[in-house]
């Protein structure tokens, strides 16, 4: 039975932190999911109906969206891992002493404004600029050819602007990993190669699943590369900028709100699956 | 990189070409791969000294330094930027010490509902910015409050709890006890204990989550976006005025962070290095 | 954008620092904060000096706080962050302004305000320069000041007869023309390789990929709409509908994207051989970024438009205000604004005193070398800034929309746009 307060100093603890997440966090996402059952328009007021009918209509009538949407991002991170992984193992096996200073170099770059470097992207990747320009002048690629506005453009801005967050929970995980265990699988006659399937990837999983989620995650909901790299090009149209615009475009609430919530359903199901299947549960690193 | 010979370097015999080649892949690549990460920051410096004579910033025209000179009298930057920081500085302060408070509770003590606090902490981590940013907004219209500044903040502050919450939590998991233990067993009180012995040894993870919220905060543009209304904060500046062409006091805004970034983990390492740490690089073999 | 595990790093070296006992906290703490100090300070000190002395704290006269589109404005041509219109009128009256170029869409425009305007909140705002159909939404709605026309004797005296009375605004109780234009298509002849007359020509598979639409939906539509036959303003849904129906039958990828004002980039950089664009961007295009490009309004006919001054309620600013608006119906002030912008002026007596300046240019003066160059612009621009009959004939105004159609229309036309 515990002392009156010790019993106390918990909740005190708690208290500012999960009142401010219920206010702004928990609250909010409640009232969205009213929203999403309400109908009207702007300027004349929503009702709260109770449209529940909402769901089938926006899931019917964006599923390609999600579908799209889930595409590039589960490419991106795939993209991240495999280059990732390589970069996260050199510095965590070879780094040595430049262990640290290889780190921060690779997060270096991320200080500056995500906006400003996506800008500088496109401007990079521009159709006659930089790179295409040059390759243009060589004659390696045809005058007419762009990258922006391609879903390739967009998969290869969400892969660079994800990389360290892959590269960062992959190194944690493979810095960890105990040599003696490879040198142990090696003495046992497995090949170099054997020896990191078999023991190093395995054991690095934990990072793995983490940076996965952490590319993921908000690479489905992102929305400004695709408006910025991809141009506003339809084919790279997102479950985020459908979102972005009805909330702040076209005012229709209801619909936004609802495509919101399908999309957290959505990216609950498939970070379960994933889990599941890899059977890690260190998730909050 | 399926060498199947062994690099063995002993004293007589020499790796084959072919093994040491291999060796270099991987720190080639991860080379090749730092050099990308930097190539739009390298884009953006040299940029900032570009002159160009329409709006269009996407040609050298020439070199002048006068973008620098004139940064503060120009344009409307300097609002958006004293906006950031301080709903920067302020988020992080709220953030940080609430955040902390909630990870002390999580780690030291045990309650009903824990694994309802977990999720709580665990969503707004992992929810898309859009749906954040998005329930906040039906949050603000349905009880008519003025978006602005305070909205922004109290944005900030939530998205920034969760962060600090695992930052901090992980650093005392791997806490050693026993200090806390020893610390009682001498006589000192909760209190004592904990500002002279836990927090001491938990302030670098505080520090660093100070560090995240901080960073987070300055650069967010989806949340800021559905909760600022017509205030503007640095990164919703820079997205307006681009949209006619990246004026150059963007890339030189960008280039003066990025230097101070640099300065700032320049003279950390310089610090580490002083320690007597000359050691030769070693990225070819171990 | 950093994440969790970015912190472990930071952590990382901090710990190293510390538990090498080279450090001590507190003398961690005292240099990061002096550090934090320096470069707090080096980086807002500039900020809040540059604040302290902006407009905004002189006791003399409150700043108008104006919010208008980008490209909408005359720009010295050495130090592009000063804009003589503007700074005449300070010279003047003695009332600073902080101009803002972030009107970007009418449609995000509307909806970033209208919370703010149903509550009653001040938007921050003196003057703003929506479209048309904006203006008739928010007069409606209640959100504007009705203007004091005798304070505006300028406009009173000089304001042309196509620019008052419209639609939107019939009495121009709440706004007065800022500038017109005519949404059309602009292209490269060197990129098309041939002329461009007709709406069709931007679905020409010829131009696949460099091809832009625009993310305005009722521009985008009423241009369809007119290739289709049809005139916007008398359009139903299931004329919408059609319209849509002829965007979507355009094979993927044919469209490079559907733009806002960023079309100006991707225009002049070449990245587009064709798009939907507004007249006066591109008399600026060619002027400053790329001389190549044209303009034309598409046979079966364009969209007109024009942009309103007005002011929102709730301001307290209302005389500056009424100044201002005054102060562009100036002649003076009209022609400094169009020699650059480009876009029809509502004010009379300002193509031919652009014509004088055209003949004063090409003699030179006292104190100028004649300058042919900018004489044959003026001298071609001059009739441009006032909409012909013919342009009156062939261009269309929006369609005054009730919610529910609005609504019907937005959802069609984000199918359009990917979704």
């Amino acid at each position: 039975m515990r002392s009156l307060s010790r019993g106390i100093t918990p909740l005190l603890l708690l208290l500012p932190g999960t009142a401010w997440l219920i206010v702004f966090f928990a609250v909010p996402m409640a009232f969205m999911l009213l929203v999403s059952l309400q109908q009207g328009t702007f300027d004349t007021g929503y009702r709260q109906t109770w449209n529940f009918g909402i769901y089938p209509e926006v899931i019917s009538q964006y599923w390609e969206l999600y579908l799209r949407s889930a595409v590039f991002a589960l490419t991106a991170t795939a993209l991240t891992l495999a280059i990732g992984y390589p970069v996260a193992y050199t510095i965590a096996f070879r780094g040595g002493r430049l262990k640290n200073a290889l780190l921060l170099i690779v997060v270096l770059p991320f200080f500056v404004s995500f906006v400003i470097r996506t800008l500088n992207w496109r401007m990079i990747l521009s159709d006659n600029g930089i790179v295409f320009g040059f390759l243009k002048d060589l004659g390696v690629v045809a005058p007419d050819f762009h990258f922006l506005a391609t879903p390739a453009s967009v998969i290869f801005g969400l892969t660079y602007n994800f990389l360290p967050f892959m590269i960062l929970p992959l190194y944690v995980a493979i810095e960890k990993i105990d040599r003696r265990l490879i040198e142990a699988a090696t003495d046992l006659y497995a090949s170099r190669l054997q020896a990191f399937w078999r023991v190093t990837f395995v054991l690095s999983l934990p990072g793995v699943v983490a940076g996965s989620l952490l590319t993921f995650i908000p690479a489905v909901g992102d929305f400004i590369t695709a408006e910025v790299i991809g141009a506003g090009n339809p084919q790279v149209f997102m479950v985020g900028n459908i979102i972005e615009r009805k909330f702040l475009t076209s005012l229709d609430y209801p619909s936004a709100a609802a495509l919101g919530f399908v999309l957290v359903a959505v990216v609950m199901v498939l970070v379960t699956i994933y889990t599941r299947l890899v059977g890690s549960d260190r998730l909050s690193g | 990189m399926t060498s199947a010979a062994p690099t063995q370097a002993t004293a007589t015999h020499r790796p084959p070409l072919r093994a040491r080649l291999a060796n270099l892949v991987l720190p080639v690549f991860t080379g090749l791969l730092l050099l990308f990460l930097f190539s739009p920051i390298g884009v953006m410096i040299a940029f900032s000294f570009n002159d160009p004579a329409g709006r269009q910033n996407i040609t050298w025209q020439g070199f002048t330094v006068r973008n620098y000179v004139d940064l503060w009298g120009r344009s409307q930057i300097t609002g958006p930027m004293v906006n950031s920081l301080l709903i920067a500085t302020s988020s992080t302060v709220v953030a940080t010490t609430f955040g902390t408070l909630i990870a002390l509770a999580l780690t030291r003590f045990t309650f009903r509902g824990r694994w309802l606090m977990n999720l709580l902490i665990f969503i707004p981590m992992t929810a898309p910015e859009v749906i954040l940013g998005a329930s906040l907004l039906t949050l603000w219209v349905t009880f008519d409050i003025e978006r602005g500044l305070l909205t922004i903040l109290a944005a900030h502050v939530m998205f920034n709890i969760s962060f600090v919450v695992v930052t901090v939590r992980a650093r005392l998991a791997g806490m050693n006890r026993t200090l806390e233990e020893a610390g009682m067993d001498l006589y000192a009180d909760g209190r004592t204990t904990f500002w002279k012995v836990t927090f001491p040894l938990i302030f670098p993870g505080i520090l660093s989550a100070a560090l995240l919220a901080f960073a987070l905060s300055i650069d967010d543009y989806v949340i800021t976006l559905f909760s600022a209304g017509h205030t503007l904060t640095f990164p919703l500046w820079v997205f307006g005025v681009s949209r006619l062409g990246i004026p150059p006091e963007v890339n030189v805004l960008g280039t003066l962070i990025f230097l101070t970034a640099f300065a700032f983990i320049g003279v950390q390492l310089w610090g580490q290095r002083r320690q007597g740490k000359a050691a030769p690089i070693t990225l070819v073999g171990r | 954008m950093s994440d969790q595990e970015s912190r472990s790093q930071i952590e990382l070296t901090i710990d190293n620092l510390m538990r090498r006992d080279l450090i001590s906290r507190r003398t961690f703490i005292r240099r990061a904060g002096r550090g934090g100090l320096a470069f707090g300070a080096a980086l807002t000190l500039p900020a809040l000096l540059a604040a302290c002395a902006a407009p905004g704290s002189s006791q003399k006269a409150a700043a108008i706080k104006w919010l208008n589109w980008p490209a909408y404005i005359d720009i010295d041509s050495v130090d592009e962050s000063k804009y003589p219109s503007i700074l005449a009128f300070t010279e003047q009256t003695g009332i600073p302004v902080e101009y803002n170029e972030g009107l970007l869409d009418n449609a995000d425009f509307l909806s970033t305000y209208a919370p703010d305007f149903n509550a009653g909140h001040n938007t921050g705002w003196d003057v703003m320069s929506p479209g048309g159909w904006v203006v008739e939404r928010m007069g409606r709605n209640g959100w504007l000041e009705e203007l004091d026309h005798s304070k505006l004797p300028n406009w009173t005296a000089n304001c042309a007869d196509y620019a008052k009375g419209l639609w939107f605004d019939p009495d121009n109780k709440y706004s007065v023309w800022w500038q017109g234009g005519i949404t059309g298509l602009a292209y490269d002849p060197n990129l098309t390789g041939r002329e461009i007359t007709s709406f069709d020509d931007l679905l020409d598979p010829a131009f696949s990929g460099r091809a832009g639409g625009f993310s305005d939906m009722r521009d985008m539509f009423g241009l369809t709409l007119l290739s289709l036959g049809k005139h916007p303003e008398e359009a139903t849904v299931a004329d919408v509908e059609k319209a849509r129906d002829k965007l979507l039958a355009v094979p993927d990828g044919h469209f490079r994207g559907f733009y806002d004002n960023s079309y100006y980039d991707a225009l002049a950089a070449g990245d587009l051989a064709i798009c939907v664009a507004w007249s006066g961007d591109v008399s600026q295009m060619v002027l400053n970024d790329n001389p190549n490009v044209k303009f034309v309004v598409p046979e079966e006919g364009g969209m007109r438009w024009n942009d309103n001054l007005v002011i929102p309620k709730g301001g307290a600013n209302l005389e500056n205000a009424h100044k201002l608006l005054n102060y562009y119906y100036s002649v003076a002030a009209a022609t400094m604004l169009d020699e650059y912008v480009g876009y029809f002026t509502p004010v009379k007596g300002v193509s031919e005193q652009i014509a004088a300046d055209a003949e004063a240019a090409r003699a030179g003066s006292a104190d100028a070398s004649p300058d042919p160059e900018t004489a044959d612009y003026y001298e071609a621009l001059a009739p441009t800034i006032v909409p012909s009959a013919e342009q009156i004939g062939n261009t269309y105004p929006d369609k005054q929309l009730t919610e529910e159609e609005e609504g019907k229309w937005n959802d069609l036309f984000e199918a359009v746009i990917g979704a």
